[in-house]
């Protein structure tokens, strides 16, 4: 059987922040598709209207950045909570943060649909890891 | 001539009131009460006395009582007891819970009275000052939380932007992807560069002494002008200022042109991309006793539910272009400190008008 590629979502106001986790999502060599909004609210209209095929099976990581002007990460975590379980089921969210304050750190770990709270720069190594834990 | 230290007296016998009254009347402003109901009136109606004598045998109530009660209410006034009895015990235990500052013997002799307001009064220009100085450490502290707070997303992130794509950097052999890297990287230096200057011209506002001269709006115009020339010129903006000078008009230079800086560059950073007509005008009307400048452009405006955050320290109302929400704060800090004023009118995909308006020294 064929490796099963993950596919990605990345969300980040800055634009070489984007950059840099497409890159080491490519680098990783285990992905699949890869998307980046440099707004939440788009993003969000995207994982609410996007069409998905029955079939598949394979969920999307999303990487989102915590803090970012207008729509923030726990903005973003509101409102995706918010959607039905059928949407939310595809999505894996790794929170991404350069923020060093333990409220916003704790506050977005406290959501239950942020998996995984990672510090910034995002790594191919670190991406490799939790695919590899949660066996996506 | 400094004002009268405004004192209280209360007592239940005339004869004391007037003799008080008589005494001190000209070294203080003095008000009496013949009870207790008076007295919480003249209270009400004179937010500034600072000294309150009261007898302690009054019917209704006692002294301490009366002190005790309107404690909660006038908590700035001196509380000081008169008292003609032996009753050390109660005066004891009220000067123990804090209820008041010190007791006079009754019948009282003016040194006394004299030395109690004095000492009152010394007592309660300390308590002013470091309730003021309690007001300033706490804005210091609440500014330096929001500074702590942002260090970690102002400076680290771009920081972190550097060192991810350094790494990416190591991976990538094509020239083209390497320059395109080195472009986004060189747009995280300078705002963390931003930033620091940012940072800068907040602890200079902070810290500064005025320097009021007469300022030259032309010539400021032409320095303001040259120093966005490479921006306006990439972005292809017409630039238009306007001057309507009829006195001289004098202020502190280095504020004055923190703040336009600040507008300006906003006006020019946050221009309509695809618009063809990329305008920024600045106007200065300089009357008499004040000048008003205007800052308008036609770009992107801001949305009406960001207007009164925009002047928020690390507030941003766009993702577009970078910023660092220290700005309009900035602006507005050096207006407090300039008398000035600025309102803001906007309209989503039309523009913003800033209007500036500073008193001339």
């Amino acid at each position: 059987m064929a490796e099963i590629k993950t596919n990605f979502i990345v969300i980040d106001d800055s634009e070489l922040d984007c950059f840099i986790a497409e890159k080491m999502i490519r680098h990783t060599g285990k992905c699949g598709t890869v998307i980046s909004f440099n707004t939440a609210a788009e993003a969000l209209e995207y994982v609410k209207n996007r069409e998905v095929d029955d079939d598949e099976d394979c969920r999307t990581v999303l990487i989102l950045d915590v803090l970012m002007p207008l729509m923030s990460g726990f903005a973003f975590v509101e409102e995706f909570e918010k959607l039905p379980h059928s949407i939310q089921d595809r999505y894996f969210i790794v929170a991404l943060t350069s923020s060093m304050n333990r409220n916003d750190m704790d506050k977005i770990k406290s959501y239950r649909s942020v998996r995984l709270l990672l510090d910034k720069p995002i790594t191919s190594e670190a991406i490799s890891a939790f695919i590899a834990a949660d066996k996506l | 001539m400094p004002d009268k230290i405004k004192v209280l007296y209360i007592d239940d016998e005339l004869n004391n009131l007037v003799g008080f009254k008589a005494s001190f009347r000209f070294s203080y402003h003095v008000y009496t009460a013949i009870n207790t109901t008076e007295a919480v009136e003249i209270l009400s109606a004179q937010q500034d006395i600072r000294i309150i004598f009261c007898d302690q045998r009054m019917p209704d109530k006692t002294g301490v009582e009366f002190f005790e009660e309107i404690r909660s209410h006038f908590p700035h006034p001196i509380r000081i007891l008169l008292t003609a009895y032996a009753d050390i015990e109660a005066v004891i235990s009220a000067i123990n819970r804090g209820h008041i500052f010190r007791y006079v013997k009754k019948p009282w002799v003016e040194a006394d009275i004299i030395s109690a307001i004095e000492e009152g009064n010394k007592f309660f220009m300390a308590n002013s000052m470091l309730a003021v100085k309690n007001d300033e450490l706490q804005k210091a502290y609440n500014e330096l939380d929001k500074f702590a707070y942002s260090v970690s997303h102002d400076i680290r992130g771009p920081l972190s932007g550097i060192l991810g794509a350094i790494r990416v950097v190591r991976h990538l052999d094509d020239i083209k992807d390497i320059k395109e890297m080195l472009y986004l990287m060189e747009n995280s230096v300078k705002k963390l560069d931003t930033f620091i200057l940012s940072v800068h011209d907040y602890y200079n506002l902070q810290r500064g002494e005025l320097q009021i001269k007469e300022i030259d709006i032309n010539y400021l115009f032409k320095d303001l002008e040259d120093l966005f020339r490479v921006s306006i010129t990439a972005n292809q903006i017409s630039f238009i200022t306007k001057v309507n000078q009829h006195a001289a008009f004098r202020c502190d230079e280095m504020t004055l042109k923190l703040i336009l800086n600040n507008l300006i560059a906003n006006a020019v950073k946050y221009q309509r991309l695809n618009c063809d007509q990329k305008m920024v005008e600045l106007t200065a009307n300089v009357e008499r006793t004040s000048a008003t400048f205007i800052i308008k452009d036609n770009g992107i405006g801001i949305e009406e539910k960001h207007i009164t955050e925009i002047f928020n320290l690390f507030y941003r109302a766009t993702s577009q272009e970078s910023g660092s929400g220290f700005g309009l704060y900035n602006v507005k800090d050096a207006l407090l400190k300039l008398n000035g004023d600025i309102k803001v009118s906007s309209v989503v995909d039309e523009g913003t008008i800033f209007t500036v308006t500073i008193p001339s020294k």
